[in-house]
């Protein structure tokens, strides 16, 4: 599949850690190793601002579903609210270790962030209320969690509100019940580190991207293994694509190391790779599809941020049932 | 007596017996002991000990007559003749036996009334009579036949596949070898190595066929036929049993004989005639030739060849050539000779040899000696093409002289022609190795590592039409795969295998068809070429057929579950609404409408700058 010229966003300095849309897809939000992440219309690629107030390289970025707040975390330990508008720092989350994945609740009410292990630290998960004034104030959760032994990679909030998934660096997935805070379910369909988890439109399915060359499909209910898209390189970044919801969705991966970055297209059902495109001079770290599900961005290690339309060949390109 | 005590004592036992006439004795012996015993034997003693119960340990190597019919020698079919002449008819039939060893007995008998045979028998080297043959003899039962499946069934299938769709895995098994495989020359079996041993697969489903124990092999190699095989093992046997090189049938599985690697050598350290009927070998001054089945010295003893360097089998008859350098006043030689019968057949005199290097074109027609000429200070100046006339009378030489030779690769082909690389080839392109495709029309200058970034190896398919190009994890570690590449050059296919050591095609069986019958096909190429394409067509409908089935049961299985999905989905909608103010964003248009404010967005289309020369419109 060749795509349309993609749209090149060049306002970072350092590579991207992670991309994200809003829920209208109006909005690209990136963040970078460099300390400002940056809010882009998606449409044409304007720069509409940035989040300045970091110290550190940032490495996860979120939005809510409303637009109106944005989530940082960073290399600074620290996990920062902003005003979407304005880019006003709105709380300032201080930590022990790095700031590693963040995110916003289904109601976007709730924030949640998890911290690296480091030099004796164990790795945390912390939940906000962002009505609760005092909260944020005073730096203070209305839950943490503590992961038993391994760092978690990637997180996200699942079966609306009252559950979360984290991967962690040994392969694990966990399942958490946030009503008691305690571990539903763990499994091991992963032998190296967890880099990505995203949700499926409605958030009953995820796809996983994993340093082991593969990406998996789970039932976000029960973390049920339900398929796996084999690739020769360690998958960064995975997503699934909104748009053929019923029969043909297309799970995105992306992998790194020498040569080979490449995002392929792969059927979600089938698990046969039917497409691929090429367009960083390096690693591409985050992929993330626009909620309309015509178009793809990718942010790499070369610091360009990309936006992808598909082309005709690609709506109509079909497996042969 | 009980037999402990007698193994204690034997002698006490004749001493007791001597003395006291085996009655009422142990008084007597005590006192007796003290004097003088006599040794005589009472007069009417009877030895009773037995010569075993004395000597048995050495009776144990008396040689013993061997049990088989090997020393009788049955002559048939002698002369009748009258009472009177039958010992005159011995004497004769004596004479011309007694040439081959001593005869010990032997008898006329009359059959029947017309058939006298005549039984000798011969000393050397068993002592055999029949009347050793146990009467309740029976004939050895009758093995039942094992059938190892039609190991050429793929001559059933001569229909070479067109289709250039995915590899069809035709078996995979975990641990199957151990260290790599290989192909039989005729691609009947498949070798496959382990720590005890070689084990050889073959027939349609790759059963095993035989098992051949060699601790540590390391190297195979066999016989143009397939009937035999050699492995080299670098385990050191004990005692003085060869167990470096060994020989075996690979339709028996027994062991032909085994052989001592005495210095280092290359493999294959056989050279094989191409009927199989003849394997040599090269050492130091000897080229010692076997002959098969018995795997024997041919004429008990190897050709002396003083300096012999090199030597090759002509690919179509029992005829070697070999090389020995120059020593002293004598100049260098390439000698043909005739197998068995030592003949020389053509000696070809060389001078100013640096190195030679024998080529047999694959027909047998021709022989190509590559010769390095040097001059006297070794430098190697130039190099002679000599070209021996196989199928001609006397085995005319003709002699070709050329000039910077960069490269020499025999073409594989059955036209005359041996093709040269100049070196300025090397120059234009980073050449590295020549590959000839199997049929000789095509050669790939093989810049290794360049086209396919990484690549250690280089395959043609037997047929010449397919070449594969792959990355060895026994070379490198990462990005194993294999290209397969058609002989256009055109990128076929990629296939990424994860530690992927080894490719080998199956080489293919000997055509069946003769010279005539391959031009009738060509002559009416056009008719086979649209049953082929029909062929091809169903195959790949077939093949897709069976992906598309697959599919099928994927999506209904998948489809069950997102049907459950979605009605779960719908069953938490109040949640979801809830959770969000009571905003629908269950579709991604859901609330556009209640969007009302309008932003204005501007495309950059580009620039065009026109430079307006002033003074036009002054």
């Amino acid at each position: 599949m060749s795509c349309m010229k993609p749209i090149s966003l060049l306002g970072h300095e350092r590579s991207i850690t992670q991309i994200k849309y809003n829920r209208e897809g109006d909005l690209l939000f990136s963040s970078a190793k460099d300390t400002s992440p940056t809010v882009w219309y998606s449409i044409n690629g304007e720069r509409l601002g940035t989040f300045d107030g970091h110290g550190g390289a940032v490495w996860c970025i979120d939005v809510n579903w409303d637009s109106t707040k944005v989530l940082t975390g960073a290399a600074d330990s620290l996990c920062k609210l902003w005003d979407t508008q304005t880019g006003k720092e709105l709380a300032n989350f201080e930590n022990g270790s790095a700031v590693r994945t963040c995110g916003f609740s289904f109601s976007g009410h709730d924030v949640m962030y998890s911290t690296d292990k480091t030099m004796g630290r164990s790795c945390e998960v912390l939940f906000f209320d962002t009505r609760d004034q005092s909260q944020l104030e005073n730096n203070s959760p209305y839950m943490k969690i503590t992961a038993p032994d391994s760092k978690v990679t990637s997180a996200t909030w699942s079966n609306l509100d009252k559950e979360l998934i984290s991967g962690h660096d040994n392969g694990a997935l966990c399942l958490w019940d946030l009503k008691t805070g305690s571990m539903v379910e763990e499994i091991m369909e992963h032998t190296k580190g967890v880099n990505d988890i995203q949700l499926n439109k409605t958030g009953q399915l995820f796809v996983t991207a994993c340093k082991d060359s593969t990406s998996k499909l789970f039932n976000a209910t029960t973390l049920e293994h339900l398929k796996t898209y084999k690739t020769d390189r360690p998958v960064n970044s995975a997503a699934i694509s909104p748009l053929y919801d019923h029969e043909a969705m297309d799970v995105t991966t992306t992998s790194s190391r020498i040569g080979k970055f490449e995002t392929k297209f792969f059927h979600m059902i089938f698990e046969e790779e039917f497409a691929r495109f090429k367009g960083h001079f390096g690693p591409i770290n985050s992929v993330a599809f626009h909620p309309d599900g015509k178009s793809c961005s990718t942010g790499g290690e070369d610091g360009f941020v990309k936006i992808n339309y598909f082309d005709s060949q690609y709506f109509e390109f079909d497996f042969e049932v | 007596m009980a037999e402990g005590e007698w193994e204690q004592a034997p002698v006490r036992k004749k001493h007791l017996d001597r003395n006291s006439e085996g009655t009422d004795d142990r008084p007597l012996e005590n006192g007796m002991d003290e004097e003088e015993p006599n040794f005589s034997d009472a007069e009417d003693f009877i030895d009773d000990v037995t010569d075993d119960e004395l000597l048995g340990d050495l009776l144990k190597q008396k040689p013993s007559e061997a049990v088989g019919i090997d020393s009788v020698v049955v002559v048939d079919n002698i002369p009748q003749v009258g009472q009177e002449r039958v010992s005159k008819l011995k004497n004769v039939i004596r004479k011309i036996f007694s040439k081959y060893g001593e005869i010990i007995t032997n008898f006329i008998q009359k059959k029947m009334e017309k058939l006298k045979a005549n039984v000798l028998k011969v000393s050397y080297p068993f002592l055999y009579s029949y009347g050793d043959i146990p009467d309740d003899w029976q004939p050895p039962e009758k093995q039942s036949f094992v059938d190892h499946c039609n190991l050429r069934w793929r001559r059933n299938d001569r229909h070479l596949k067109n289709t250039p769709s995915e590899g069809v895995l035709v078996e995979a098994r975990k641990r199957w070898t151990e260290t790599f495989v290989r192909w039989s020359p005729l691609g009947s079996f498949l070798a496959t190595m382990h720590q005890k041993g070689i084990a050889l697969w073959g027939g349609e489903k790759f059963v095993q066929i035989k098992r051949f124990a060699h601790p540590g092999v390391q190297l195979i190699d066999f016989s143009p036929c397939e009937r035999y095989m050699v492995s080299f093992s670098p385990v050191l046997g004990v005692n003085e049993e060869p167990l470096a090189i060994i020989v075996w049938d690979t339709r028996t599985g027994y062991k032909k004989r085994a052989f001592h690697c005495e210095t280092a050598c290359q493999w294959p350290i056989f050279k094989w005639s191409p009927d199989g009927k003849f394997f040599a070998r090269l050492s130091s001054d000897l080229l010692s030739i076997y002959e098969t089945p018995s795997c024997g010295l041919l004429e008990k003893k190897s050709l002396k060849i003083p300096g012999i360097k090199d030597f090759g089998w002509s690919p179509s008859e029992n005829i070697l050539a070999y090389w020995t350098p120059e020593a002293k006043d004598s100049p260098a030689r390439v000698t043909l000779l005739e197998i068995p019968s030592r003949k020389e057949l053509r000696v070809k005199n060389l001078f100013n040899v640096g190195d030679c290097k024998m080529h047999w074109q694959t027909q047998g027609d021709y022989l190509c000696v590559k010769v390095d000429r040097v001059t006297k200070s070794k430098k190697v100046q130039s190099c002679n093409f000599e070209i021996f006339r196989i199928r001609e009378k006397l085995f005319p030489v003709d002699s070709v002289e050329l000039k910077e030779v960069f490269c020499f690769q025999q073409s594989f082909i059955e036209l005359n022609v041996f093709s040269i690389l100049y070196r300025r080839n090397k120059e234009k392109k980073q050449a590295n190795s020549v590959f000839w495709s199997p049929t000789g029309q095509f050669v790939i200058l093989a810049g290794l590592r360049k086209e396919h970034f990484m690549a250690t190896d280089v395959e043609w398919d037997p047929s010449g039409r397919y070449v594969v190009t792959g990355v060895s994890w026994w070379s490198h570690k990462v990005d194993n795969a294999f290209w397969v590449w058609n002989f256009q050059g055109k990128l076929l296919q990629k296939c990424a295998r994860e530690k992927f050591c080894q490719l080998l095609w199956r080489p293919r069986p000997k055509s069946l068809l003769d010279k005539e019958q391959v031009k009738e096909i060509k002559k009416n190429m056009k008719v086979y070429t649209k049953q082929f394409e029909l062929k091809d067509r169903q195959n790949l409908t077939k093949a897709s057929k069976e992906q598309i089935e697959k599919r099928q049961k994927m999506l209904t299985d998948f489809q069950s579950l997102q049907e459950y999905l979605e009605e779960t989905f719908k069953g938490l909608k109040e949640e979801r609404l809830h959770l969000r103010g009571g905003v629908d964003t269950d579709r991604f248009d859901s609330n556009f409408e209640e969007l009302e404010d309008e932003e204005e967005v501007e495309f950059f289309l580009g620039e065009e700058i026109t430079e307006i020369d002033e003074f036009e419109y002054e």
